[in-house]
């Protein structure tokens, strides 16, 4: 379908409590990125507390429904149906929670000057609800997806070697995993503490 | 005051500029905000009726989504149609026949849109469309402005310096219309066939000059 209601995409409840509404995703658009967040529940988290500052992004956060308290750079502000934040300075802490049960907010994002790349965080998202039924074969099946077009993306494999590592494909998780520590150190710290690996932390070459 | 590096806005803020034929009604989003990464703007039907999007295609290859932010609208797309309450999203891939009237009065639609695998770069028909509207509200000055930052970010693009030559002549300023003819025609010769048709340059074809421009 090439039209659909907000209300009508998948209902992506993430583990923060807030939950993703994938219209990119749905639609396959690959030419800029606009997604949509809505609650739990009045009071519960909306837009995630983060900076932009890995993807440079520029963000416009538009209240489609309802009313969202976001918090920018330290200060509140509530916005109404109608209003928006445009954040262009992509170092600030953003976030937002609902006012209204129903509260529905747009998010529209990209780097200025260059062609617009699919996050890699989409997928990893899109992947929650297969791994929450510990369905891990639709789990991987999302990240090897998105692998095609971000073979080298370390979160991505790192995220890959997590839900092999639970699906018991133990040697393609120690790989991906390897592979990803290889591209950013960072990840082998995260993957000795990280209850995910519990079953192959004892095998040789684990990091 | 120092930026603060972000911006509250009402879509109410904007200013509600109407298209030359009188039939659009824009919110210019984008240009106000000054965002960057693709394009982004409000369109509004005021009364049940009014065209709220364009009949058009995007030849050029841009990638839309609209989303009905207030009100309702009949869309058509490809060749289905349907109503499209708040909160709908609507998807147009490049070359999809797209249009949408409005349903309840005050109707607000987002148009967002940008080509795949290519930077975006802004386009000079936002900063044309809002030239012409100051033009026709009497402000000749801040009009002459938004005119010259578009030739200033695209000054080889003959559809810009085409608009320009309109724009003057609409302003009565017969010596600069010609002057921007003459650079849209060296960048496109075609043009002179455009402006044999186009009533906004009625001033030029009486103007012995613009007869040695079209030999």
């Amino acid at each position: 379908m090439t039209w659909a209601h907000v209300d009508e995409l998948e209902c992506i409840e993430l583990p923060d409590g807030f939950v993703w509404r994938p219209i990119r995703r749905h639609f396959d658009i690959r030419a800029f990125g606009v997604n949509a967040y809505t609650a739990l529940g009045a009071g519960s988290p909306l837009v995630e507390t983060h900076t932009e500052n890995q993807l440079g992004h520029e963000e416009i956060y538009f209240v489609l429904r309802g009313r969202a308290l976001f918090t920018i750079d330290g200060n509140e502000h509530e916005l109404a149906a109608g209003q928006l934040v445009f954040v262009r300075d992509p170092s600030l802490q953003r976030g937002a929670v609902a006012v209204d049960e129903d509260t529905v907010v747009l998010a529209l994002g990209g780097k200025p000057g260059q062609p617009h790349e699919v996050s890699a965080w989409e997928a990893m998202f899109a992947a929650v609800p297969a791994a929450n039924r510990e369905e891990w074969d639709e789990a991987i099946r999302i990240h090897d997806e998105a692998l095609v077009e971000r073979p080298e993306h370390p979160a991505l494999l790192y995220n890959l070697a997590c839900m092999e590592a639970r699906g018991g494909r133990h040697l393609d998780a120690l790989l991906h995993l390897q592979r990803a520590v290889a591209l950013e150190s960072k990840w082998a710290e995260y993957a000795r503490r990280d209850s995910d690996f519990a079953a192959i932390r004892g095998e040789p070459g684990f990091p | 005051m120092n930026d603060p590096g972000y911006e509250i806005l009402s879509l109410d803020d904007l200013d509600r500029l109407r298209s030359t034929d009188g039939t659009l009604l824009l919110r210019p989003l984008r240009r106000r905000l000054g965002f960057q990464p693709f394009g982004v703007n409000a369109w509004e039907g005021e009364q049940p009726g009014d065209q709220v999007i364009e009949p058009h295609r995007e030849a050029s290859g841009t990638e839309e989504l609209y989303v009905v932010v207030r009100g309702a609208a009949r869309f058509t797309l490809g060749d289905e149609s349907f109503d499209a309450p708040t909160g709908t999203l609507v998807h147009a891939p490049p070359n999809t026949f797209r249009s949408a009237t409005t349903l309840s009065a005050g109707t607000i639609v987002l148009a967002l849109g940008a080509q795949a695998g290519e930077a975006f770069a802004p386009s000079g028909w936002e900063d044309f469309y809002v030239a012409f509207a100051l033009l026709r509200a009497g402000d000749v000055h801040g009009a002459r402005a938004t005119v010259q930052e578009a030739l200033a970010r695209e000054p080889d693009a003959w559809q810009g310096q085409y608009n320009a030559a309109c724009f003057e002549a609409l302003a009565g300023e017969t010596d600069a219309a010609l002057h921007y003819l003459r650079r849209a025609v060296a960048l496109n010769p075609k043009v002179i066939e455009y402006a044999a048709d186009d009533d906004d340059l009625s001033l030029l074809r009486e103007d012995s000059r613009y007869a040695q421009l079209a030999q």
